[in-house]
């Protein structure tokens, strides 16, 4: 009897205690804005302009995804490229080339190489949704942006055996509503290799995401990817087997 | 060298026929010693030089000055606009050193085959200009040469077993553009290299530039390096230095580099096997010297009373000296023809007709260049000139103690037997 009331005492004050602690749960807010950007499932029409010292080009690409483990990608424009598509499933990814009817594995050495001549890697593509796997997550700076809105800013650090290129990575989120709003990619020394700011939160779906990702690499301030989405919709109806090898070939 | 002291020195190596041959012969084999070594050691490094600089890289390089060391595909000679390549090429060959020129371009990309793909560099020649620069196109291990605009590539040995391909089969090429796009074509493979530069081997495929040019969407005005074949390794610096005068190198933003800046490494190697060579010369003949040293000691002691007498005669202790030196240069002239009767007709030999070590060592890699063992020998007029001296020299410091101690003999004590 005693025991039971000293139990609940404690389970009590717990009680009281937890939510406070958790107001702020790196974590749990990562893994939030994650689940929220990305759905179970998505398909979407994006525009991808890449702009550097040496030419500048616009891809319209359709864009599939299912969990974190797979998704299509495949170009509508440039009329000559169209069909070019890129599958990742799971770790590996293939580029099917419409114009050759061959599907390529990127090999190991090349993950670190342009995606479609964007400021993009290989490895962006397949990384892209393991955040809280591979890192471990503390916040930095819970306060006001300069522009007065309320942010936090977490900063991700790869865990000891986890395969990544970076050396930490800080990441932005507006307290508001969770959206993303500026990441900034470090090497291992600390140097700064590139940015991404997300803008323009649109309403897809039923969900507000930044409906804008620009990436910018840092020792070359003039060039930029910019993504816009123009039609995005989650939890489509989606298998696995979608994401074939069959399916990369299949020309639209 | 004439006179009494020089013929009695001379005719002193007769006394004891067994011991001057002995003599003379430690000092021929010292002196074969170091000319076969330096011999050796010149053919190793001109052998370097040659197989670094004729198998895939030329002896000079021009490139646009921006190229090197990140290689862009973008820094093309002459920049965005390219340049005029006949013009440029025939404006190179016209120096007098330089034998061959041939231009080349650059890609990075991917090549596969079935389920195989490896990274690779495309590296886009002129088939015709390039066989007459370098060596690894010519002969192919196996197939022929690509024909230009027939979509035909050659790729080495080592990447052909990693992709499982052979002459005939059909690779995909996949490259960033110029353009940003990411170019795509299908290939057959007319032929297989071989450079023995496994790294090389397995990361480089060969097509004609035109149609490099073409897949990465580059103008044929627009390449990377022009590789330029000289007469004389070893001149290719003074001659790199005449062509960025006649190019005028400055104004149009390119940069020409010899194969002593293109692989530094090689180039410090070489040096340090020419300061390497005052080694051996040192200590082969030091060791020499104490060998004549203790022969001249025990033949100076033997004559105590000849010296003696010779002093009580009247002559000086300094023609003493004189003919123990003559007697020790003596040796040194008679080890010198031993020696030039033996390394020369050798080092005519390896030089024009060096005999295969192949059995020995089998293909040896060092700083990037293939080296095929054989007894190769090359030629360095100031080494040899310096082992001549050097033993001579020996042979005169070796007997300059045992000559001082002769001098020295105390003609009475000696004489009556003390």
């Amino acid at each position: 009897m005693r025991s039971t009331t000293i139990g609940l005492t404690v389970a009590a004050l717990l009680a009281a205690a937890v939510p406070a602690a958790a107001q702020v749960d790196p974590l749990e807010i990562i893994d939030r804005v994650d689940r929220l950007l990305r759905g179970d499932s998505s398909r979407g029409v994006a525009t991808m302009e890449v702009v550097t010292e040496h030419w500048e080009r616009q891809m319209t690409m359709e864009i599939w995804s299912l969990g974190t483990d797979y998704s299509l990608v495949r170009l509508r424009a440039p009329q000559r490229e169209a069909g070019t598509a890129t599958l990742k499933a799971e770790a590996d990814i293939w580029n099917y080339l419409p114009k050759v009817d061959r599907t390529i594995k990127v090999p190991a050495s090349m993950m670190g190489g342009a995606w479609m001549g964007s400021h993009f890697t290989n490895d962006d593509l397949v990384k892209e949704s393991r955040l809280i796997e591979d890192y471990d997550i503390e916040l930095a700076f819970d306060g006001e942006n300069p522009d007065g809105v309320a942010v936090w800013e977490f900063r991700l650090t790869p865990k000891p055996d986890a395969a990544v290129v970076w050396g930490s990575i800080e990441y932005r989120i507006r307290q508001s509503d969770d959206m993303p709003l500026w990441t900034g990619f470090y090497d291992e020394d600390g140097e700064l290799v590139r940015t991404m700011e997300h803008g323009e939160f649109t309403e897809f779906g039923g969900r507000t995401v930044p409906g804008v990702m620009d990436v910018y690499p840092a020792d070359k301030p003039d060039e930029r990817t910019t993504i816009r989405y123009e039609e995005l919709e989650f939890d489509v109806d989606l298998e696995p087997a979608f994401f074939s090898l069959r399916s990369l070939q299949r020309r639209r | 060298m004439t006179g009494p002291w020089w013929r009695i020195g001379w005719r002193n190596l007769g006394r004891n026929r067994k011991r001057t041959a002995l003599t003379a012969l430690g000092l021929a084999v010292g002196y074969i010693a170091v000319v076969f070594m330096v011999g050796w050691a010149e053919g190793i490094s001109a052998e370097l030089i040659e197989n670094a600089t004729s198998l895939v890289s030329g002896q000079i390089e021009i490139h646009d000055e921006e190229y090197r060391p990140e290689r862009s595909l973008y820094d093309t000679i002459g920049g965005r606009d390219g340049t005029d390549v006949e013009t440029l090429l025939r404006d190179i060959t016209a120096d007098e050193a330089v034998v061959a020129a041939a231009p080349r371009a650059y890609a990075g990309g991917l090549v596969s085959s079935g389920e195989a793909t490896s990274a690779g560099s495309l590296m886009g020649v002129d088939p015709e200009r390039e066989v007459a620069l370098t060596r690894f196109l010519d002969p192919l291990v196996e197939g022929r040469l690509p024909v230009p605009g027939a979509y035909e590539l050659v790729v080495g040995e080592e990447m052909a077993r990693q992709l499982e391909v052979a002459v005939g089969d059909e690779l995909v090429v996949v490259a960033s553009a110029a353009d940003g796009s990411m170019a795509n074509d299908l290939y057959t493979i007319a032929g297989i290299y071989s450079t023995g530069l496994v790294e090389f081997d397995a990361a480089t495929a060969v097509m004609p530039i035109t149609d490099l040019q073409a897949l990465v969407v580059l103008d044929p005005g627009r390449i990377h390096e022009i590789a330029v074949a000289t007469a004389d390794p070893a001149a290719a610096g003074a001659t790199a230095g005449r062509l960025a005068a006649a190019l005028g190198a400055e104004e149009r933003a390119i940069a020409i580099a010899p194969w002593a800046e293109l692989n530094p490494v090689l180039a410090e190697y070489i040096s340090l096997a020419d300061s390497l060579y005052w080694i051996f010369i040192v200590v082969i003949f030091a060791i020499a010297s104490f060998g004549i040293a203790n022969t001249m000691l025990m033949a100076t002691f033997e004559r105590r009373r000849e010296f003696a007498v010779m002093l009580a005669l009247g002559s000086s202790p300094g023609s003493i000296v004189g003919s123990v030196l003559y007697e020790a240069m003596a040796i040194g002239l008679v080890s010198l023809a031993l020696g030039a009767a033996v390394t020369g007709p050798l080092m005519i030999w390896f030089y024009t007709a060096p005999p295969s070590l192949g059995w020995l060592y089998g293909n040896v890699t060092l700083q990037g260049a293939l080296l095929t063992p054989t007894l190769r020998v090359g030629i360095n007029v100031p080494a040899w000139t310096w082992a001549t001296v050097g033993l001579i020299l020996t042979a005169l410091i070796a007997a300059f103690y045992p000559a001082v101690r002769a001098a020295r003999v105390p003609p009475a004590d000696t004489l009556s037997g003390l």
